[in-house]
């Protein structure tokens, strides 16, 4: 017998072949012209990332960040680990920029005002009609632009001044009342840098810092580093919260005194008297603080008075205390006076020089007041200002409508906005010019003096908008007006400042051009500053009452708090689906506004969880979903800004309710600040009900084994990793009933009996990861970043509804201890809930098809092409952390699938899904390491959620390894494994238990 | 005493059946011309079909995201109705093969339709496992079929158990269903008119019978050996089904008790199918002679204990959970009475514990329309036990924060509703094409026809 082919076996193959190919050769409908990547450009390889520093333009911090470009496309935003404000992490707001990039309902090309519709233009036609309308209006004209890079805010002085107009600056979220109260209290008109790392006490009476306030990462990474508990020394920082609500970062703190709304000032002077009883020094507030005792302030505050005295003995015994004012949300009749008092207890209790620091001070903060805008508005109003520009800001939508905004812009004869999606106040204008997004146009930042950070484009434009960057534009009008602005682009006119910047810090270097491809590299440059530290306390040059505010309203109705969103920031944020999908920190709910009432209130008006409620306040009324909290006192509301759009793009329009319908257009004096805490309201019922677009199912652990805390006095008093005085059992695959204990260290995982599939433990890696639950604070940064990177699709509200949500880790958020009626520690667990690849997983053994399997390198994989969708692999997972594409969710409108990341599987409808320890950066970092020749090294890899994690809580690596960073951190007394010890799962995930101030049950974990 | 035979014990099931051919008669007037009433219910079955057919190519063609189903409750009312169709099929096999193997005289009249009822029931049950697919297209990856890449099922996973289980499960109900047929079908065939369709319909099934000796002693030998065949596959089936939830770690489903709870629970359902279904047969067909008050008797007997032993199951459940001093466990039980679902357990409750207490009663057991009510009920109630079992405990698992609460939607609803279709569609077509009652078995237990006995002389002379 012959082998191999047999002629007429080989003639029929052909024949088949040949007849299919015909077939297929035939079928083609459309010949496309393919064109082979033959010369790629010269910084694209493909498959290969290139990373741009630049900087980050979501909020007034002033982050520096990686853009992560692949074959020309911008696909994920890092924190720049060299920057000194983001220290390589970044926000959710910082990674959702991309879906405003990306954004299918950016402006496509200029557009005509006709009648009610817009018309498109060219952007010859267009920059003739802006020409002629400014050229006509002349003095008469008037710029409204947002917070923008000092570049670009010194050409719009330089083009305001060509035509003699006049610019105005408005920001929503603005620290104005601070910015006045450090000038009254130290003659410095800036706003200081508060050094959280240092801080060994830290009172919060209302700031947002990890969430909206001025530098929220690096709040954060600060906190976390002082607040965490030092394994070492068991030093750990305590953070008091005074205020009426807990925001996120109260949730963080581990004392609540839920002081009555407009009583911080009193309680701060009071404080602050105890302290100079004691001996510390007021300066000239001596005399002022001398009227302030502690049992008035505790009458005003409604919080008994021994607890205030247990404050002041925290304070005087703190070698750095660090003391913040009432925020955003806090910005009250008497704002400045608060914040005024906050900076004299800063200042009595010695945390000036030693938190509060004034050598760097903040010089990119959002401070701009709301005066300016509401003099524009009565201009505007009296139909002097002939042409109006408006870049950056969207006063239509964040004003309260009391301010008559839209209005007064009526009477205005031209107005021009330059955007990149349509909002609020573009809607008004006559004119629309598309504008670049950050990442697409250059620009720079000065968050602080000597720190310069540069923007610069880390892509082409998107090519489906014909957009301008804001600076060309404005160079172009300039030069039709006949003014030479030394510059023919936006960039070189940034790289002339540059150039005057570094020979102005004395040419550090070398030459500029060596200079700027450093900077252009590194992100941004540190020149030498002259701020000078040292400031005392000077006598106020205005009376201020420090007394609690006047409040609009019924004096029965409840206190109205309206709180900057830690998602939307001022409502900017509302139009990326990554935001609307983030389930918010403190509530949970995704998508839709809530009015927070305190559940005792709820059950007392007879209404509960999802119920819809009118607020009615003197000023507007909205109907809202009860969201029953038991972070907000019973005597308050409390209601998030940034939703409720009506005009920015499909992802925000209809979404929620704009709370500032409630508000009054009042400024707070003497800041000039818009005040946010105005008013009180009704609360009434509308007997209506709607399902919360929620993710909480149970907000109590039920002393289950998920998030024990230890608390501080316990520590090192050998409550290790004990599995409560229990040996793991294990049942010997086939050896019958007999239980075989083990040793339980995470190291060994998986042990004798498990079921790893292929896994060889003795040759492959362990992946570990450990997460610090007294760091990590619910931010939720992670949650977005992880989307990114893993394109986790979004789903929308009704899916959330239906309980869909396609998160890969769910940031679990467990009351333990929250009183709104008295002050006491307060005690929320976060406890962030992803795949944890057990050693021994539940979902393996189950999927019929091998989709969810052992990975020979241990990890539990996912074969989304395998999967045939029985969800039987979800059902048995304890941490229910897989989870399902119900429908093909990953079908999003064009560019908005530019952003996936090309090395990660986008999943189609009916598999289940899960995080994989992206395992895409460890394949990548493996790659590397054996193109090198040499091992993986600890730290190499990173997944997307330690990489973002502003509190640094998570470390991820070879647990095998002993030398290993995460190796070394589960060696900890603190380390334990969720549910372990009942189901015997040995997980991958360690993590370090919350610690507290006050004594917690022992959970045995 | 003297002993009663077994003949004497089959006229006293069928007293008032006298002769063979009355049998022939009664039995085959079932497959004349259908009525009105059959045309309407067999159109409201096609609708049924309809529906299901609509819901289901929705589904596949917009997504499984039309159902109700969510994170963490991935198996909601398709489960179930697939646990509830398996568990009515599993009465017909019970009489059919273990009461012939116990010589349970009274399953002669009942087993054919019961052991249809299986077969539908399992094409039913079977419907399930690929409606609730993410990606049914992909339905065959669960079969050990050969390819290149040598990929398997995973043959730990219960799933595949499930397939295995199932389709052994049809392929022997179905032999033994038709086997059985055989004699039937050719005394239907030799009944119908040569050529008609119907009579080339029964000679096909017939197999050529024609009631020799020789085929006699094979067709009993043959019908023993299935009936040993399908007899282990009562108890294996459900217990596998079982163990989709007992092997899993989710709290409320893994316990040990499940194998035998659910086979308890298959036949507590499936007889009170049998009941259900075997009422209105007997008072539209007027088949009362057949069907005797003994049959119900005895079937309500067979209900009341096994719904006693599903009553305990439930009891034990309810202690074990206790008994066991975890929370988690615990408190998907209390969940269970008290939670969201209470509603739907306190339905299983009523009608699988409460309710059947009623069968204690001879009266009760005697009263045609109380067993229909209350059989009703009992498939109303085992409906529901498997809704809670599954939609409970998946609810109300380890991580509270992952709570969450699920509602079947119109599409789950339509496809449940679409399946009741589906199988009446099939029941139907059986009981006007297939005689519903065994004529050859009945006729073993009538008195064998006798003349009668001549008088002697002395009588005549008397």
């Amino acid at each position: 017998m012959s082998e191999g082919i047999k002629r007429r076996d080989f003639l029929k193959v052909l024949g088949v072949t040949g007849a299919g190919a015909g077939l297929v050769g035939c079928s083609t409908d459309r010949v496309e012209k393919l064109m082979p990547y033959v010369t790629p450009p010269e910084d694209i390889t493909p498959g290969v990332a290139t990373w741009y520093s630049t900087a980050c333009g979501e909020c007034s911090a002033g982050c520096g960040v990686w853009v992560k470009s692949m074959d020309g496309r911008a696909i994920k935003l890092e924190g720049n680990p060299n920057h000194p404000i983001s220290g390589g992490a970044l926000c959710a707001r910082g990674h959702s920029s991309l879906q405003a990039l990306y954004n299918p309902d950016r402006v496509t090309q200029p557009m005509q005002r006709n009648g009610d519709e817009f018309e498109p233009i060219d952007w010859e036609t267009a920059e003739g009609i802006l020409t002629n309308a400014i050229q006509d209006a002349g003095s008469a004209t008037r710029f409204l632009s947002g917070r923008v890079g000092p570049s670009l805010s010194a050409l719009m002085d330089e083009v305001v001044a060509e035509i003699g107009g006049e610019r105005v600056e408005y920001e929503a979220l603005s620290e104005a009342p601070l910015r006045e109260a450090v000038r009254i209290a130290f003659g410095r008109d800036e706003v200081p840098h508060f050094d959280f790392e240092s801080a060994d006490l830290i009172l919060s009476f209302g700031a947002d810092f990890i969430e909206t306030w001025l530098s929220p990462v690096e709040h954060m990474r600060g906190f976390a580093r002082s607040s965490g508990v030092d394994d070492t020394d068991g030093s750990k920082t305590r953070f008091v919260f005074l205020g009426s609500r807990l925001n996120l970062t109260g949730q963080n703190a581990d004392d609540w005194y839920p002081i009555r709304p407009g009583s911080e000032g009193a309680v701060a002077l009071a404080l602050a008297n105890a302290l100079v009883q004691r001996g510390a020094d007021a300066g000239p507030y001596n005399s002022i603080v001398q009227g302030y005792s502690l049992s008035a302030a505790a009458e005003q505050a409604g919080i008994p008075q021994d607890s205030l005295e247990e404050l002041v003995d925290h304070l005087s015994a703190a070698e750095a205390p660090l003391i913040l004012g009432p925020g955003v949300a806090g910005q009250h009749r008497n704002a400045t006076a608060s914040n005024l008092a906050a900076m004299v207890l800063n200042a009595v209790s010695g945390a000036i020089g030693s938190t509060v620091h004034f050598d760097q001070s903040l010089t990119g903060a959002a401070t701009r007041p709301y005066s300016e805008l509401f003099g524009l508005i009565e201009e505007m109003a009296g139909g002097s200002v002939q042409a109006l520009v408006l870049h950056g800001t969207n006063p239509a939508y964040s004003l309260p409508p009391a301010a008559g905004f839209r209005e007064a812009i009526e009477g205005v004869g031209f107005k021009v906005a330059i955007v990149s999606q349509m909002d609020e106040t573009a809607e008004l204008a006559d004119l629309v010019l598309p504008d670049r997004h950050y990442l697409e146009s250059w620009g720079d930042s000065n968050p602080r003096p000597g720190l310069w950070t540069v923007q610069q484009p880390a892509m082409r434009p998107v090519p489906h908008f014909d957009s301008r960057p804001c600076g060309d534009l404005l160079l172009s009008l300039a030069s039709r007006l006949g003014a030479d602005l030394g510059a023919e682009t936006f960039h070189d006119y940034v790289r002339n400042r540059w150039s005057d910047l570094h020979a102005d810090a004395g040419s550090p270097v070398g030459t500029f051009d060596v200079f700027w491809r450093q900077v252009l590299r590194d992100g941004m440059a540190e020149l030498p500053t002259d701020a000078a530290a040292q400031v005392s306390l000077q006598s106020p040059d205005r009376a201020l009452t420090f007394d609690a505010p006047a409040l609009d309203g019924d004096e029965d109705g409840h206190v109205l708090v309206v709180y900057p969103s830690s998602r939307f920031g001022d409502g900017s944020g509302a139009n990326r689906p990554w935001l609307q999908e983030l389930p918010d920190p403190v509530s949970k709910i995704a998508w839709h506004s809530w009015v927070e009432i305190h559940p005792d209130t709820a059950s007392e008006m007879g209404v509960r969880k999802g119920d819809i409620v009118r607020l009615r306040s003197p000023h507007g009324e909205v109907e809202l979903p009860v969201f029953t909290y038991p972070g907000v006192r019973a005597d308050t509301v409390a209601v998030a800004m940034g939703s409720g759009h009506e005009s920015y793009g499909r992802y925000a329009e209809g979404k929620g309710v704009n709370p500032m319908r409630l508000l009054p257009a009042e400024q707070e004096q003497p800041s000039g600040a818009l005040v946010h805490l105005a008013t009180r309201v009704e609360v009434e019922p509308t007997g209506r009900h709607r399902r919360l677009a929620t993710i909480e199912g149970s907000d109590q652990t039920y002393d289950r084994p998920i998030a024990p805390a230890v608390a501080l006095a316990e520590l090192g008093q050998g409550h290790g990793d004990d599995h409560g005085g229990y040996d793991l059992q294990e049942l010997q695959a086939m050896g019958g009933f007999v239980p075989v204990p083990t040793e339980g260290r995470p190291q060994d995982y998986p042990l004798p009996g498990a079921q790893y599939g292929d896994y060889d433990p003795a040759e492959n890696a362990r992946w570990s990861m450990a997460i610090d639950l007294d760091k990590c604070t619910g931010c939720s940064a992670c949650v977005t970043a992880c989307q990114a990177e893993n394109n986790v699709a979004n789903v929308g509200e009704d899916q959330i509804m239906m309980g869909r949500d396609l998160h890969w880790i769910r940031m679990e958020r467990y009351y333990e201890t929250v009183d709104a009626t008295a002050p006491g520690p307060v005690d929320v667990r976060f406890v962030p809930m992803m795949c944890q690849h057990c050693g021994n997983a539940p979902c393996e053994p189950v999927c019929p098809v091998y989709a969810a399997y052992h990975t020979p390198d241990g990890l539990n994989g996912q074969i989304y092409n395998r999967c045939v969708g029985t969800r039987y692999c979800a059902n048995n997972c304890p941490y229910k952390v897989r989870v399902f594409n119900w429908y093909g969710f990953s079908d999003v409108p064009e560019p908005m699938n530019w952003q996936y990341n090309p090395d990660v599987t986008v999943r189609s409808e009916g598999v289940m899904e899960k995080c994989s320890f992206c395992v895409q950066r460890i394949r990548q970092v493996e790659n590397r390491a054996t193109v090198e020749g040499r091992d993986v090294r600890d730290g190499e890899v990173v997944p997307a959620c330690q990489q973002s994690c502003p509190a640094e809580a998570i470390v991820f690596g070879n647990i095998r390894d002993p030398e290993s960073r995460v190796a070394q951190v589960v060696e900890n007394e603190r380390t334990y494994r969720v549910l372990d010890v009942l189901i015997n799962t040995q997980p991958a995930v360690n993590y370090l238990r919350k610690v507290t101030f006050h004594p917690v049950d022992d959970i045995h974990v | 005493m003297a002993t009663v035979t077994e003949k004497e014990r089959g006229a006293q099931t069928h007293p008032d059946v006298r002769k063979y051919a009355e049998v022939n008669t009664d039995i085959l007037q079932m497959l004349s011309r259908p009525g009105k009433w059959w045309w309407i219910l067999l159109g409201m079955s096609i609708a049924g079909i309809g529906l299901l057919a609509f819901s289901w190519g929705n589904q596949i063609i917009n997504g499984i995201g039309l159902s109700g189903l969510n994170s963490p409750v991935g198996w909601g009312a398709y489960i179930t109705t697939f646990v509830f169709w398996v568990g009515i099929a599993h009465s017909g096999t019970l009489i059919s093969a273990i009461l012939f193997l116990f010589r349970a005289r009274w399953r002669q009249s009942i087993y054919r339709a019961a052991e249809a009822m299986t077969v539908f029931a399992v094409m039913t049950a079977g419907l399930f496992p690929l409606i609730h697919l993410g990606r049914v297209w992909h339905a065959y990856w669960l079969f050990p079929y050969p390819n290149q890449r040598l990929l398997w099922p995973n043959f730990r996973s219960p799933l595949v158990w499930d397939v295995f289980a199932v389709s052994t499960y049809f392929t022997v109900s179905s032999l033994f269903f038709l086997l059985g047929l055989i004699p039937d079908i050719a005394a239907a065939r030799d009944q119908t008119q040569k050529g008609t369709l119907r009579n080339r319909f029964y000679h096909l099934l017939s197999f050529g019978w024609r009631g020799t000796d020789r085929q006699w002693h094979h067709f009993a030998k043959a019908y023993l050996l299935l009936a040993a065949l399908a007899t282990p596959l009562v108890l294996s089936v459900h217990s596998v089904v079982s163990w989709d939830f007992a092997m899993a770690i989710v709290p409320g489903w893994h316990a040990t008790i499940f194998a035998p709870y659910f086979v308890a629970g298959a036949i507590f359902s499936g007889v009170a199918m049998v009941i259900t279904l075997m009422v209105p047969i007997r008072k539209v067909f007027r088949l009362e002679k057949y069907l005797t008050i003994r049959h119900f008797d005895a079937m309500a007997k067979l209900c009341l204990v096994t719904g006693l032993i599903v009553f305990y199951a439930y009891l034990t459940e309810f202690f074990m959970a206790w008994y066991s001093g975890e929370d988690p466990e615990r408190r998907v039980f209390w969940n269970r009475l008290f939670g969201h679902y209470w509603w739907a357990t306190w339905i299983m409750l009523t009608c699988n514990g409460m309710i059947p207490i009623l069968l204690w009663f001879k009266r009760v057991r005697h009263s045609i329309p109380a067993l229909f009510v209350i059989t009703i009920f009992i498939n109303i109630g085992m409906w529901f036990e498997r809704y809670v079992i599954i939609v409970t405990s998946l609810s109300h698992e380890y991580m509270p924060f992952a709570w969450a609460v699920y509602r079947p939607s119109f599409t789950e609803m339509g496809i449940v509703i679409g399946t009741f279709g589906w199988f009446a569609f099939w029941f139907l077509l059986f009981i006007r094409l297939l005689p519903p009652v065994a004529i050859s078995e009945i006729k073993e237990v009538l008195p064998p026809p006798m003349r009668p006995k001549r008088r002697t002389k002395e009588e005549v002379s008397s």
